[in-house]
């Protein structure tokens, strides 16, 4: 079961902290094998053996932790574009700030499956068990992408109980919003939030970490993602959301 | 090529290690590249051969990547049944036997903390003969361009994964261009395209591990 308790902090705005559990996350085989099929032929059995291998240690190595704050929002800054959540001046871009645009709050994210499993990815490949190092590292990616989807669900289940809308996420990086922004939005959470820094280049540790931002109003909207408006032709987001292709995301960094 | 020659060569395609790895499942308890690299040393193959059985079973695997035949997984099997064919030969490297055909820098770029990519590049190129000076992830500028003239007439390989670290890539390939002009820089990664790679200024890109030993190959000179 998932539920929250909210803590103010310093500032008076208040924090929430969600538990979620791993089990609720329904992994399957076929999420983590959905990029490693051309829809013909099926995986060799060892690497069914080691998922459910991999499955079978996750409630020991998913220790996830999510959170978020609500903080007023500012879209009519429309100028220079720049968008104000809380006290802090974001340069969101143009799409990001036109989804945003009805928003009169904003949810800040942050969601994170720890560390333990990019550590035994790298263990198992220091071990010369790239396979092995590789499916986890995937199932990884699968469970942190489902937790934030569990994650969104929420904070829409208890806007909704103010019969207020939620938007779309949007994360720092995506969308045209610079990465560099990542350090604004983490300066609206309290400090270590769900155990998640960053480093100089904004990324986040644990790696398997997502933050971002949902708008929240009485006129916000769901929407499609606008990946034809954004200036960044090659994001693998856009190749994910181009319909009518054969084309395979490896998701590899070659 | 030789029966066993040929041998060697489609366990690495099918990326059967040894006789006590279970994969493939169609080839449980057969002998795999380990054993039969061992063998095909005893009946006095030369190692330049076997190294060539390296190269003919990744070009198979590599081009069953290409076109979705096989996944991540497999390839990274394959590497690995590579990799138990250069552990025997070694020896012939230290000895002078079988040289290096030269040194390849690679890193996944400032910024961008993933490996798998990477590492695949890695175990391929080293298979196929050359010396990778492996910088890890997260790799500043400033060190790649300090590996290059640590190793004269090396080539780069860059990596990112993430869409929003292309642009440290392009620094990256920029800031070598200017003090290094002759070295050859390839690019790789999800979000790296050939025409992103060609404005950025590399000289190569690769969607897959195999391209990048092409690459090496045919642009590098081999001394």
């Amino acid at each position: 079961m998932i539920n929250s308790a909210a803590i103010r902090v310093g500032n008076g705005t208040p924090v929430f902290n969600v538990k979620i559990d791993v089990n609720n996350l329904k992994i399957s085989i076929k999420d983590v094998c959905s990029r490693m099929s051309n829809g013909t032929q099926s995986l060799d059995a060892h690497f069914y053996e080691i998922i459910n291998e991999i499955f079978a240690h996750l409630s020991e190595k998913c220790r996830i932790r999510a959170g978020y704050v609500i903080c007023p929002a500012d879209f009519n800054l429309t100028s220079n574009r720049k968008s104000k959540v809380g006290n802090i001046h974001f340069n969101m871009g143009k799409i990001v700030t036109s989804q945003l645009k009805n928003a009169v709050q904003m949810a800040v994210f942050a969601c994170t499956i720890g560390p333990d499993m990019e550590n035994w990815s790298r263990h198992s490949m220091e071990q010369d068990n790239p396979a092995e190092s590789y499916l986890i590292d995937r199932t990884a990616s699968v469970l942190t992408e489902k937790a934030v989807d569990y994650l969104h669900e929420y904070i829409g289940g208890e806007m909704a109980k103010q019969n207020l809308l939620i938007t779309n996420r949007y994360s720092p990086g995506y969308c045209d919003w610079p990465v560099s922004d990542q350090h604004l939005l983490f300066s609206l959470f309290p400090h270590n939030f769900c155990g998640i820094r960053l480093n100089a280049s904004a990324l986040m540790h644990p790696i398997k970490s997502v933050s971002g931002v949902i708008g929240i109003g009485p006129d916000v909207e769901f929407k499609e993602y606008m990946c034809n408006r954004c200036r960044i032709k090659e994001c693998t987001y856009r190749r994910k959301h181009v319909k009518n292709t054969n084309t395979i995301i490896r998701g590899i960094a070659l | 090529m030789s029966e066993l020659i040929k041998q060697i060569a489609y366990c690495i395609e099918r990326g059967k290690v040894n006789k006590m790895s279970p994969f493939p499942n169609d080839m449980k308890e057969q002998p795999g590249t380990d054993e039969l690299t061992k063998q095909a040393i005893e009946e006095g193959i030369g190692p330049d051969v076997i190294l060539e059985a390296c190269n003919d079973g990744m070009q198979k695997v590599g081009d069953k990547f290409g076109r979705n035949e096989v996944f991540v997984p497999e390839l990274l099997m394959a590497a690995k049944a590579m990799n138990a064919v250069m552990e025997h030969l070694k020896p012939f490297f230290a000895a002078g036997n079988l040289k290096v055909k030269g040194k390849f820098v690679l890193g996944t770029v400032a910024g961008d903390l993933h490996d798998i990519g990477k590492n695949l590049v890695s175990m391929v190129v080293e298979g196929n003969g050359w010396q990778v000076i492996d910088l890890g992830v997260d790799v500043k500028t400033e060190k790649f361009i300090s590996a290059v003239k640590e190793n004269p007439g090396c080539a780069v390989g860059l990596s990112a994964l993430l869409t929003t670290t292309m642009a440290n890539m392009e620094k990256t390939v920029s800031a070598i261009r200017e003090e290094c002009p002759s070295v050859k820089i390839i690019v790789g990664g999800a979000p790296v395209t050939m025409n992103s790679a060609k404005r950025m200024g590399a000289d190569g890109y690769s969607p897959d591990p195999q391209g990048a030993v092409t690459f090496l190959n045919q642009s590098v000179s081999i001394g």
